[in-house]
């Protein structure tokens, strides 16, 4: 229960001036920790999306045959693939953009010209049905035995293995932040308790109930939490510009688009108020966890 | 008449005590066996050197303590093990004085007198009427709006007083209600407890002051060396 006096002199009290600050740090680093978590969420998803229903097959060079990028080869596997059911479309990447992705390692000289580079096949399939990949994967290899076919797995997992680590810890700090807010919330309370002991005495004395002394700390606390959560937010939305600015430097490709859904923002701006409604229910147990040992 | 009663007595009376002890911690009982019973509508001066425990008995009876010993009955409740929760309810039938005045220093001497009628959510009408009308009664009307701080100790002597009466308790308990103002106040705020007497109030008030005592026609009981006594109303004294 809320109550709309006070008797207690809360607004002067020197013992809890530091929640708000606290809250503030606290809610700023949840909402950087729940954009974290939403950010790798939302990269996972675009991975994922990417490269499903996707193979790369490589036709590797012929060292010995006149003919580099094995040509014939290349193309029976396309016709090969072509047919198949389970292959939407098949095309071979031309050699100019294979050796415009090597030339930020080796230049644009002729060294690049003369690479035994590999033919790289770039495989759209219908499905993504483990059985239709296998099936595809054995009528290439029966084409060209040498043929490497890649379907990502092995190296998505793998991105997916630091995601979800990451997106670990990030919970991980929302769980701490959220028992931080409790403590202090405790802590404060407790202090505050001490300071205002004789007042509450007196209260008791001319009949007031153990909830309506709990109310007027669990109200302060609330009022607390709101101003500082309310500071965390403001805190954060620079921080998310910076961000998004350092982002916007990287060449494009690297980073997809990513734009977080309208929950996301609702789930932020709701922060304040679950820092209150956490601080309001651990301020009202405190204090009628301490005044249930009075008399 | 003043009066000890046995046990057997214990019968609708406003405060009863019954073979109490109490001991702080693990130190010695300050007073033992104590058992008395105050009717209701009666009038009792409590008296006895300093340290004799006068104080201590009146936080029995306001519920700031539990007796160590024996039972205790407030208003025919017996209160001895009572939850907390009952308490609050208990309490509001009280008006308490205390020594050191207790007034809350945040507040303003109107807000003080106020407190026991906004815990009780009285309409706040009701609390303006007669909040009012009390510190005119207690000379104060002038400083509704003051600090208890920037009030002399007579003056919040009787903002502690008027707030232990505002909502016209059953029983008043005053710890030296007037060991801060002259005779005259003095004389001003024994009336007002006289009067909540006549209209049906129990009044226990704990003094030093013999000159106060051998003036009203009160019973009274000798608490010292741990032992209660009950002595009859000083003669010649005004009723």
């Amino acid at each position: 229960m809320i109550a709309l006096r006070s008797e207690l002199p809360l607004k002067g009290d020197t013992s809890s001036r530091f929640v708000v600050w606290l809250v503030m740090v606290l809610v700023f680093m949840a909402s950087i920790a729940l954009t974290t978590n939403a950010y790798i969420g939302a990269l996972l998803f675009h991975w994922n999306q990417s490269v499903t229903g996707t193979l790369t097959i490589q036709i590797p060079v012929m060292l010995d045959a006149k003919d580099p990028a094995s040509t014939a080869t290349t193309e029976r596997v396309l016709d090969v693939l072509n047919r198949h059911p389970a292959v939407e479309r098949a095309t071979a990447v031309p050699r100019e953009k294979v050796t415009e992705l090597l030339k930020p390692w080796f230049g644009a000289g002729e060294a690049v010209a003369d690479l035994p580079l590999p033919v790289l096949v770039d495989v759209r399939l219908s499905t993504s049905e483990p059985s239709a990949i296998n099936a595809v994967s054995n009528s290439v290899q029966s084409t060209a035995p040498g043929a490497v076919i890649d379907d990502h797995r092995a190296w998505l997992n793998r991105v997916i293995g630091l995601a979800e680590g990451l997106g670990a810890i990030a919970i991980t700090a929302m769980a701490l932040v959220t028992i931080a807010l409790g403590l202090t919330i405790v802590f404060a309370t407790r202090a505050s308790l001490a300071e205002f002991a004789q007042v509450i005495d007196v209260l008791h004395v001319v009949g007031a109930k153990d909830g309506y002394i709990a109310g007027q700390f669990a109200r302060r606390a609330l009022v607390q939490s709101l101003i500082g959560g309310g500071a965390g937010l403001l805190l954060y939305a620079p921080t998310l510009g910076f961000i998004a600015w350092l982002a916007s430097r990287i060449e494009p490709g690297i980073l997809p688009d990513i734009s977080f859904p309208a929950s996301h923002w609702v789930v932020l701006a709701a922060l304040p108020f679950l820092a209150g409604l956490i601080a309001t229910i651990t301020a009202n147990v405190t204090v009628r966890r301490a005044l249930s040992a009075k008399v | 008449m003043a009066q000890l009663r046995k046990k057997s007595d214990f019968v609708g009376d406003t405060v009863q005590l019954e073979d109490v002890g109490l001991r702080y911690a693990d130190g010695p009982e300050i007073f033992s066996n104590v058992s008395l019973a105050i009717p209701q509508s009666s009038f009792y001066f409590l008296t006895g050197p300093s340290g004799a425990g006068k104080t201590s008995l009146l936080s029995l009876m306001y519920l700031a303590k539990r007796p160590t010993r024996g039972r205790l009955k407030l208003f025919g409740d017996d209160v001895t093990d009572a939850k907390r929760s009952r308490l609050p309810a208990i309490r509001r039938r009280l008006g308490v004085v205390f020594q050191d005045f207790r007034l809350l220093e945040h507040m303003t001497a109107f807000d003080n007198v106020a407190l026991p009628l906004r815990i009780a959510k009285v309409s706040e009408a009701t609390v303006e009427k007669n909040v009012t009308e009390l510190l005119k009664w207690v000379g104060l009307e002038e400083f509704m709006q003051a600090r208890p701080s920037v009030l002399s100790g007579g003056q919040q002597q009787r903002i502690a007083i008027a707030r232990a009466v505002v909502h016209r308790p059953k029983l008043i308990l005053a710890d030296e209600p007037t060991g801060n103002v002259d005779d005259t106040i003095a004389f001003r705020l024994m009336q007002l407890f006289v009067e909540l007497h006549k209209l049906g109030t129990s009044v226990i008030i704990a003094t030093h002051n013999e000159h106060l005592v051998s003036r009203f026609a009160f019973p009274r009981l000798h608490l010292k060396a741990g032992t209660l006594t009950a002595m009859p109303p000083a003669t010649g004294a005004e009723s």
